[in-house]
């Protein structure tokens, strides 16, 4: 454990030690890069009001996440069954992935009006591009042998996709759920600014008060939510994968 | 100097701002070229001696700490932002303040016939910045128990318009008036009428500039105070210009904004601030909570 856990803190440590020598040392100034203890003040100092707006931004984000996990991958499995079906609509999902989502975010308060709502479907337009377009990608890479086999067995076009499309994807779909993770949480705070709660209200209060150190609070929440949402994944993915898959195997 | 100087501009992400001794001198706004900044736009500056690029900004733009990074030399900033900014260690320094009366307010739907701000809040909707210091007075003096608080669209009136119950916050001269051309029915109640009346649209400058180019700010406010002068005698020429580097502002509505805030900005001499009216601005900062400590207030303002 602790083998695993070194060698991230260890940049850790120096990076804050570092920030707070040079603001304290005044090489940067402290209203434009708070002092890590400044940042650590804010937290202990908000902890209630923080905790509330994690509480939000966790459950928007998450339930954003769970929408575009469960419908991007739906939509692959429609995009894989057939050329024709996936030329016509691919374009459109490739869409999804270049929408400037703050620019279209006061829509999303017309359309959604403010508060959850809103902050959810944020978080689902901005993640499910990468869902679809990896687990298409792995829905269409199964090995031609292993396939060939299944229909020498007559196996009908569902058990294939349950018993082996579907399973020899979920390596690509893993990756795309990790780059989604982290998206959501981003969909999740730009949602929260335009339609208001969350740590992204609490990010816009605290900018326009001058709190550099309460906006470095919110934005370490936010990573720690995303890297909670990242590590989730990776739990998934070794407990499905350890057993067959080199990536998730001890040997790298 | 020069190395503090560049770490800041690194620190706030702007690698390319130049730390030498800069030939042009940087103006930044806090919003889109319109007419609140028309006496920028209309300055002569090359009369000074000056090669100033005006810098537009958007919702958030933060010049106060632009100003003290040095990634521009000079910026707009609102008298209340200067103080809490001061109160954090960040020395900047107004000069010339062009609405001598707050232009914020909030607006509402006339059909609610409401008497007065502490209505607003009894029910419906209020898109407000919660950051703001006036929020937080109003909050203070009527509670927001009744009303709910949604972030402010900034200058974008579609939700008000949909809703007769949505009230907002806004520049007084300037979404009723988009307002009331789309139909819509306004009543306005300025902030100045709850007792808070900070400056706004504040030429500011860092002390350090100050005190290294005294000449420069000088001049600055020189070519300003022309510029505001020219613009209020006749705004057309500037309007023009500004309305080709901001078009999605209507032409029509740059005169008409031009008119509606002359009362708020001439009345004694213009861009001249008093020790008295910072003296009130520090005490109610100081009341919010928004500053630790009372600061002298003649260290807040330099005539120059």
């Amino acid at each position: 454990m602790l083998k695993k856990l070194l060698p991230p803190l260890i940049p850790f440590v120096v990076v804050t030690l570092a920030l707070e020598w040079m603001v304290r040392a005044g090489v940067v100034a402290g209203y434009l890069v708070p002092a890590p203890s400044a940042v650590f003040r804010a937290l202990l100092d908000n902890r209630d009001e923080l905790a509330a707006a994690m509480a939000k931004t966790s459950a928007g984000a998450l339930v954003g996440f769970s929408l575009s996990t469960l419908s991007g991958i739906v939509i692959a499995v429609l995009l894989s069954s057939s050329r024709a079906i996936q030329r016509s609509f691919y374009p459109y999902a490739v869409f999804f992935q270049t929408v400037p989502i703050i620019a279209i975010a006061p829509l999303l308060v017309i359309w959604f009006g403010y508060g959850m709502k809103t902050v959810i479907a944020s978080a689902f337009i901005v993640s499910i591009f990468p869902v679809i377009a990896n687990t298409l990608q792995g829905l269409l890479s199964t090995d031609p042998a292993l396939r060939d086999l299944f229909r020498l067995y007559g196996a009908s076009s569902t058990v294939t996709l349950v018993k082996l499309r579907f399973p020899a994807a979920l390596p690509q779909i893993l990756t795309g759920l990790r780059v989604a993770s982290g998206l959501a949480v981003i969909g999740a705070i730009v949602g929260e600014f335009i339609g208001g709660a969350g740590l992204g209200s609490v990010v816009d209060v605290a900018r326009t008060q001058q709190r550099v150190d309460k906006v470095f609070a919110a934005v370490l929440l936010a990573s720690v939510l995303g890297l909670a949402l990242f590590g989730l994944i990776n739990l998934i993915s070794a407990l499905t994968l350890r057993r067959w898959h080199a990536s998730e195997q001890e040997t790298i | 100097m020069t190395r503090r100087c560049f770490c800041a501009a690194c620190a706030a992400g702007t690698l390319f701002a130049s730390c030498g001794k800069p030939t042009k001198t940087r103006l930044a706004l806090n919003w889109k070229p319109d007419p609140q900044f028309g006496g920028f736009y209309a300055a002569p500056y090359e009369k000074q001696g000056l090669d100033v690029e005006i810098l537009p900004g958007g919702a958030g733009t933060p010049t106060v700490q632009m100003i003290g990074a040095g990634t521009a030399e000079f910026g707009i900033v609102s008298a209340d932002e200067l103080v809490v900014a001061r109160a954090r260690g960040n020395d900047v320094v107004a000069l010339f303040a062009v609405f001598q009366n707050c232009p914020q307010g909030i607006m509402a739907h006339a059909s609610r016939h409401l008497i007065s701000v502490g209505d607003v809040v009894k029910e419906g909707t209020l898109a407000i910045q919660r950051g703001l210091p006036y929020a937080r007075i109003l909050e203070k003096k009527y509670g927001f128990e009744h009303v709910k608080l949604v972030p402010s669209p900034g200058g974008d009136i579609s939700a008000f318009l949909r809703d007769e119950k949505f009230a907002q916050q806004c520049f007084v001269m300037s979404e009723p008036l988009q307002a009331r051309h789309s139909g819509a029915n306004v009543t306005v109640f300025p902030v100045a009428d709850i007792g808070y009346n900070p400056y706004t649209t504040v030429l500011a400058t860092s002390g350090a500039q100050l005190k290294s180019d005294p000449k420069r700010a000088a001049a600055m406010v020189s070519a300003v105070r022309e510029g505001w002068r020219a613009y209020l005698d006749d705004p057309k020429p500037t309007n023009t210009k500004m309305h080709d580097l901001n078009p999605s502002m209507d032409a029509s509505v740059f005169a008409e904004v031009a008119e509606a805030q002359k009362p708020f900005i001439e009345t004694a001499q213009l861009g001249v601030m008093t020790t008295e009216r910072w003296t009130t601005l520090i005490g109610q900062l100081k009341e919010l909570g928004d500053i630790p400590n009372a600061m002298p207030a003649q260290d807040c303002f330099r005539t120059v």
